[in-house]
């Protein structure tokens, strides 16, 4: 992944992003330890401590079908975690000119072919 | 009277046979194993990536991107349904239509993608050549077998060039992707010269087919205009020469640095003529023999394209006519949305995949299932995706153009503004490109609001947009008459606007930067200033590209950066 993700404050705080190897979807590691598609559910790491999480989800991504670990510096807003940039603003959000294509979007049943 | 093709063949495009399915079916077989091991374990992150590039397949911001190739931008009825029916059932119900002449698919599962390719494979249609340092999918002239200034149909030459390209030993692994254009015609319709290698393709005086050669050119973050190898390459050595040019390519290009490892910078710092000595060296050290394309391969090839069996004009142009006059949207719609064509009674309809507010080049799978049935119902069953995101239907009798315009109108895909400020080139950027610093589409869609009014489109007369949301430039907005390059200022979107950039081979030339990035609501006002200007100062039937260029940038980058 792109290292300009990787730029971290030393004060700041992060959290931890992936796609998953199946679908390629996004997922935030949450404070349970499951990986949730939703960053208001997204542990909040201090940048000292982030770089020694990184480095265990990256060892056990294969394990957990994940690819592409790394993590996003945010800031603490009611709802959550915000990222700091627009890029991973909209990686937590979906596409803006897909309203409809947030992390909720749920799939249509397969259409079968005529 | 139906336009459903006359034979087996499928119109405009190459018709495979059982070595190409057979072909198809094992490299599927063989991805299926990859993705199976990948999803095992057996395949690290690492390996896999270059095999599933190698079949298109890309991991992008939200999920998987699959694209698909249209050899030479033309697909048939039936393949267009297929595409139909992977955005319906594996995506979300749309695709994208790329600059390349391609398809890509945003929301796609990896665990998915052997039964897309499979699907894809019955449909004689693959995803080979969208990914990868290879020889990428070869674009020609949207209007290729149709267009009246025509003279050799490029579409036999590039279908030649995708067979030697496909799975080629010595060129699967490139310092970087290489891109081929050709075209059949005296008007460049294809940038030749912002490709690796450009093409334009004549007769001889015995009315065989020679080409101009040009090599070099290209966007992305160092934009150069290509230069003229050869102006007369004779047909029968086309293979032999493209061979000797990649070889060179392949020994010299650069490998330590992704930035530099476009031919294009290989021939800048070679030089042109030192360049053109080391591939006049390389060609005819060649067996030429060997690389001989004889007149009967080209004749094999050619002889597996269908052909429109036209009917007679007949009344056909009288009718369109009358309609015209009865009717001034519909007026005003064949002015910019048709191309003559040679054959009497006939045109070519660019449909238009950018509706105001729109995102270019998105279609819905019922527009792909529309688009199919209007194929066959009146263009033989073809159909073309065009480099600037758009759609043609090649073989359009004069006399059923009327009924065309109203069901496209009826469906989201009759607007008239081929050629205009709203037909506007943009890549995914940000909302799907991992690599985008800034998102094309929603500034794309703010000004194709701005600009709506056909009236003043007309006003406008003819300019070409392009929107780009990073250096690698895949929305061309170098070769815009305005560009927009997306930038990432601290984490924050912005903007910085291109002015003169043209792609016409005469007067290539590249959009130079007018100032500093600004916002996106920003951007869009200062666009509808330079617009302004130019309408303030344009001289009689002067187009917005040559005042740009009798003016120079100064008054364009002062209206720009004037305070509101």
């Amino acid at each position: 992944m792109d290292r300009r993700n990787n730029r971290r404050d030393a004060e700041g705080s992060s959290v931890i992003t992936a796609n998953r190897l199946l679908d390629g979807r996004i997922v935030w590691l949450a404070a349970d330890g499951q990986w949730s598609p939703h960053i208001r559910n997204a542990r909040v790491y201090s940048n000292v401590e982030i770089e020694d999480a990184l480095k265990e989800q990256t060892a056990s991504a294969q394990d957990n079908e994940l690819v592409g670990v790394y993590g996003v510096q945010v800031s603490l807003s009611p709802t959550g975690p915000v990222p700091v940039t627009s890029r991973e603003c909209i990686r937590a959000g979906g596409p803006s000119v897909h309203p409809d294509f947030t992390p909720e979007w749920q799939e249509r049943p397969a259409v079968s072919p005529a | 009277m139906s336009h459903a093709p006359h034979s087996s063949l499928p119109v405009g495009h190459y018709a495979y046979d059982e070595v190409d399915r057979t072909f198809l079916k094992q490299r599927v077989a063989q991805f299926r194993d990859q993705v199976e091991r990948r999803i095992s374990g057996a395949l690290t992150e690492e390996e896999f990536k270059p095999l599933r590039l190698m079949n298109g397949l890309y991991l992008q911001l939200h999920a998987y991107m699959l694209r698909v190739a249209i050899p030479y931008g033309v697909l048939n009825s039936g393949q267009m349904r297929t595409l139909a029916q992977i955005a319906q059932r594996y995506d979300r119900d749309y695709g994208h239509f790329t600059t390349r002449q391609n398809i890509q698919f945003n929301w796609i599962k990896l665990e998915d993608t052997p039964d897309i390719l499979a699907l894809l494979a019955d449909a004689d249609m693959h995803a080979l050549q969208t990914s990868g340092n290879c020889i990428r999918n070869v674009t020609a002239d949207q209007f290729a077998g149709a267009a009246a200034d025509e003279v050799i149909d490029p579409r036999i030459h590039a279908e030649i060039l995708r067979q030697w390209s496909t799975l080629h030993p010595e060129f699967t692994f490139l310092p970087r992707k290489f891109k081929i254009a050709i075209s059949g015609s005296p008007q460049d319709r294809v940038a030749a010269r912002f490709h690796d290698i450009g093409l334009m393709a004549r007769k001889d005086e015995n009315g065989r087919a020679v080409f101009e050669v040009y090599v070099g050119g290209g966007l992305g973050r160092t934009p150069i205009v290509g230069v003229k190898l050869r102006d007369d390459l004779p047909e029968e050595d086309l293979i032999a020469y493209l061979e000797a040019i990649l070889r060179v390519y392949n020994e010299f290009g650069r490998r330590d640095n992704i930035y530099k490892a476009r031919i294009k910078i290989l021939v800048q710092a070679l030089g042109v003529q030192e360049f053109r000595n080391r591939v006049n060296a390389e060609f005819v050290a060649m067996d030429r023999a060997r690389y001989r394309l004889d007149e009967k391969i080209v004749a094999a090839i050619q002889a597996r394209f269908g052909v429109p069996d036209f009917d007679p004009a007949g009344q056909a142009a009288e009718k369109l006519i009358q309609q015209r006059k009865a009717d001034r949207a519909f007026d005003f719609w064949v002015r910019t949305n048709t191309h003559a064509h040679k054959q009497p009674g006939y045109v070519s309809v660019t449909i238009s995949c950018k509706p105001a507010g729109g995102i270019p080049g998105d279609v819905t799978s019922a527009q792909m299932n529309l688009l199919a049935d209007l194929a066959d119902q009146l263009s033989f069953g073809e159909l073309r995706i065009t480099h600037l995101q758009n759609v043609v239907l090649g073989h359009v009798r004069q006399d059923k153009l009327y009924a065309l315009w109203q069901t496209l109108d009826q469906n989201g895909l009759g607007t008239a503004n081929v050629g205009f400020i709203s037909d506007i080139v943009a890549c995914p950027g940000l909302d799907y490109c991992a690599l985008a610093n800034a998102r094309s589409i929603p500034i794309a869609q703010k000004l194709s609001e701005r600009f709506a009014s056909p009236e003043l489109q007309r006003e406008i007369g003819p300019l070409r947009l392009n929107i780009s949301g990073c250096i690698n430039a895949c929305g061309h907005h170098h070769a815009g008459h305005i560009g927009i390059l997306g930038v990432d200022k601290r984490g924050e979107e912005a903007f910085q606007i291109t002015l003169g950039g043209a792609a016409d081979q005469d007067t290539v030339s590249i959009g130079q930067i007018i100032g500093a990035a600004m916002s996106e609501d920003e951007t869009v006002d200062a666009i509808a200033r330079i617009i302004d200007t130019y309408l303030a100062r344009r001289t009689a039937g002067e187009q917005f590209i040559d005042t740009c260029r009798r003016l120079g940038t100064a008054p364009f980058k002062d209206a720009a950066y004037a305070p509101a």
